[in-house]
């Protein structure tokens, strides 16, 4: 039905301009097509669920139709779920982090699987010592490599699991044993990637926009596809940039490098591009309210922060969060230079951003983090400790301000 | 929880024309005309009639079933409404969609334009067609803000719209004269111009404001002036038949000769161009529910941004042609973009968060179909034909070289 593969948001029905319109007004919540609502209870019809969530789901989704005063409809919040046994694929780096300590917290048992190159729990400068004390000793592990499927699937069969949260998933294959393997699942809560999304001149994306086949983020894509065809109730998340202490991914570090340095800050082109910062503790507490959602069965979620932000704004925006000085910015081309395989800049050279209106409206989620105040805490809690996962490598800053004639003066 | 989804609807003429257009078959009809059997469909002519009926009238109808479904929770209905509109400008054509949606919603409309009916200002677009407002029942006067009074002709009203004045002087007398009639909602058109410019986008209703600018002053001004209910209004930039002013015609200007497209570098700010219906059709929900809409300040715009280089392709395709941007940089070559571009050369894009939070309204703007639309028109009147002189065009180009 072009309606139900319209909420799924894969590209096909999107790719022109028209068919973009239509599958948004399609999933619009004041739209009263009977067979939007009948296309998200046919999941589970599907599945094996009660009798019982079936009504629950179709009297919510009706209700939404109907309903045309948007009320936020928060089903579930953590503090209301039944304890559920939840498998979490990964968890010990950075979404994880945070996420399992929210679990553990709202009484839940959470059983972390990892390959044990990190540690599985380490206390995080948020915490106290009690409180890590109660997490650690509460979280529970299992040692292995997802890469092999057998091995995976023998340590996590007989678990009973309820509930499995995939925030370390690249590609389709490695999910689907995963389902195989636990007959008492109840909801797969994958972390995908607004990456997905095809480039547009129309901004912000919306969940129904089109997305890319060919972008770097396939691997997501398939993954959303084949959880669509398991029949299992599952959940989306796309984040875009994501933020806060412990990032691995060097965004908010890779200014704080320079900015500590009393180096120019050098941005590729006009430094106008737009895109979005999510604060990691913010995008923690959407995934707790997807848990046990049936609103949000079948469906995806872009979240990030509440504003879009340009390049030449984080640099000043992560000025402020330490306390530094107005960053001097350098703009340069970068088609101007080959930088091999190095980087020269931790973000993507287009506007990015996307809508979470869906998220605020389905889930009853709002970033609590704005941009400012969530790259504070990340400095407080991090680099601002001393504490960072990459050096400082100025190399392709060195090159870019060697073409340009600008001198750096090296603090004493 | 309680949730009341269906207020009463007041008149039978009303609930027919609500339920008649919430029929399933007809969402699906103003897409692909599968079930011309749908009762909505009558009123738009016989079945034979229905292809082109249904096509042209899309974006309204679809603009009309937004604010049908959305005033299914009307507060009120049948309200007496007069728009202060004005009489030239980028804002004109507001008013006369909004008196057309309020009719369809079951409202009764005065348009006041601000000046004389013989002013040659009349004969351009869209008051020269303000017969079809008055075969919907709307009447339309013309008058001074000074003495809204003597123009109307001690008609009441429940709800004013001031869609003139840009700052206090103009405004001021049409709130104190409102306010002197018992005039339970008044409404004002401002502008998100206002907003202070933001590392942050999108401009977002609570967002820093240019403190001295006269929309800002007027909006103070009214919230103190203790109407029952009060809104404003900030839009952007819009397009739709009847537009006063030139928006997307720059580009098909340009298009359409096969001249290069000037665009400040480096082509990626993004705007936001909006449909005129997103905006009446908000407005027209912000006045069935006056108590959700009550001192609230709504952005009134479409919820997407689009940039410099992205218009111009969307334009090429509304008149399927190519289109040859080239880059300049104002600044560096001495132009002065507002005079060389029609639109402000920096990012400037709002979103109309607190119209869906509060209204339950959404945009029905299509851009890409809003253009195809406005070609057709712009071809139509032969403005193809139109010998244009593109001397700042010129300039640009040769100091690109």
């Amino acid at each position: 039905m072009a309606a139900s593969s319209a909420i799924r948001g894969y590209g096909a029905s999107a790719a022109s301009f028209d068919g973009l319109m239509q599958a948004r007004k399609d999933t619009a919540r004041t739209c009263q097509n009977r067979s939007l609502s009948y296309a998200r209870t046919d999941q589970f019809l599907a599945s094996d669920f009660t009798q019982n969530v079936v009504r629950q789901a179709t009297d919510r989704t009706r209700l939404r139709t109907q309903a045309v005063r948007r009320v936020s409809i928060v089903t579930t919040a953590s503090s209301d779920t039944p304890t559920k046994k939840i498998l979490m694929m990964g968890g010990t780096r950075f979404i994880g982090v945070y996420l399992a300590r929210l679990l553990v917290k709202a009484g839940h048992e959470v059983t972390l699987f990892t390959r044990g190159k990190t540690p599985v729990t380490q206390k995080i400068a948020s915490e106290t010592d009690q409180e890590y004390a109660e997490y650690s000793s509460k979280v529970k592990h299992i040692q292995g490599d997802r890469q092999d499927f057998d091995g995976m699937k023998s340590k996590i069969a007989s678990a009973g699991f309820e509930i499995v949260y995939d925030i370390n998933g690249r590609e389709a294959v490695e999910v689907e044993p995963i389902i195989d393997a636990i007959p008492s699942l109840k909801q797969y809560i994958y972390c995908s990637s607004a990456g997905v999304y095809l480039k547009s001149d129309l901004l912000p994306h919306f969940e129904v926009d089109a997305t890319d086949p060919k972008s770097r983020h396939k691997g997501k894509l398939d993954t959303e596809a084949l959880l669509q065809s398991k029949g299992v109730p599952w959940t989306s998340i796309r984040p875009v940039y994501i933020y806060g202490p412990l990032n691995y991914n060097p965004v908010e570090e890779w200014f704080f490098h320079r900015l500590k340095a009393g180096r120019p800050i050098p941005i590729p082109n006009s430094g106008l591009q737009i895109t979005q910062l999510g604060h990691v503790k913010d995008l923690a507490d959407a995934f707790v309210r997807v848990l046990d959602n049936p609103t949000a069965f079948g469906q995806v979620y872009n979240i990030s922060g509440a504003k879009y932000v340009t390049f030449a704004g984080i640099a000043r925006a992560c000025a402020k969060a330490g306390g530094f000085p107005t960053p001097e910015l350098v703009h340069y081309n970068p088609k101007d230079f080959d930088f091999g395989k190095k980087k020269s800049f931790p973000l993507r050279d287009q506007h990015f951003f996307t809508s979470i209106e869906k998220a605020k409206n389905d889930l009853g989620w709002s970033p609590k983090y704005g941009l400012v105040d969530g790259l504070t805490d990340s400095y407080n809690l991090d680099f601002g400790l001393g504490t960072f996962r990459k050096a400082a490598d100025f190399s392709t800053d060195d090159m870019i301000l060697e073409k340009l004639g600008i001198k750096v003066a090296v603090p004493a | 929880m309680a949730l009341s989804l269906q207020f009463p609807v007041s008149t039978p003429r009303q609930a027919s024309l609500e339920i008649s257009k919430l029929t399933p078959g007809c969402l699906a009809s103003s897409f692909s005309l599968r079930s011309p059997s749908t009762s909505s469909l009558h009123s738009l002519g016989t079945s034979s009639g229905i292809a082109t009926a249904v096509k042209k009238s899309s974006r309204r109808w679809r603009a009309a079933k937004t604010v049908a479904m959305a005033a299914a929770a009307n507060e009120v209905s049948n309200r007496k409404v007069l728009i202060v509109n004005t009489n030239s400008g980028g804002h004109a054509v507001i008013g006369f969609w909004l008196a057309k949606d309020l009719v369809a919603a079951g409202h009764e409309v005065t348009v006041m334009t601000v000046g004389e009916e013989s002013s040659d200002k009349m004969k351009k677009p869209p008051f020269s067609r303000f017969s079809e407002l008055r075969d919907l029942g709307v009447s339309t006067v013309w008058g001074d803000p000074k003495d809204v009074g003597a123009a109307v002709g001690g008609k009441s009203f429940h709800a004013v719209l001031d869609n003139n004045g840009k700052d206090l002087d103009a405004v001021k007398p049409v709130v104190d004269w409102a306010k002197s009639q018992g005039v339970e909602q008044f409404l004002f058109i401002s502008s998100a111009g206002i907003y202070k410019t933001s590392d942050e986008p999108p401009h977002v209703e609570g967002d820093p404001v240019k403190v001295d600018a006269g929309h800002v002053g007027v909006e103070d001004y009214i919230s103190k002036s203790a109407f029952k209910f009060w809104s404003s209004f900030r839009p952007q930039y819009m397009t739709g038949s009847g537009n006063n002013k030139d928006c997307e015609e720059w580009f098909f200007d340009r298009i359409v000769r096969d001249k290069p497209v000037p665009i400040p570098s480096p082509g990626i700010q993004v705007t936001n161009i909006a449909h005129v219906s997103d905006l009446s059709s908000m407005i027209t929900l912000a006045i069935g529910k006056p108590s959700a809409s009550n001192a609230t300040i709504f952005n009134a715009v479409s919820d997407h941004a689009v940039t410099f280089d992205g218009l111009v392709r969307l334009c090429a395709r509304a008149a399927a042609k190519e289109a040859k941007i080239v880059h300049y940089d104002a600044k560096a070559l001495g132009i002065d973009a507002r005079k060389a571009f029609p639109f402000r050369n920096m990012h400037f894009y709002a979103e109309p968060r607190a119209a869906k939070e509060k209204l339950g309204w959404t945009s029905s703007t299509n851009l890409s179909e809003a253009l195809k639309e406005r070609y057709e028109e712009y071809i139509k009147i032969g403005r193809d034909k139109k010998d244009i002189k593109f001397e700042i065009d010129d300039t640009i180009l040769s100091k690109v070289g």
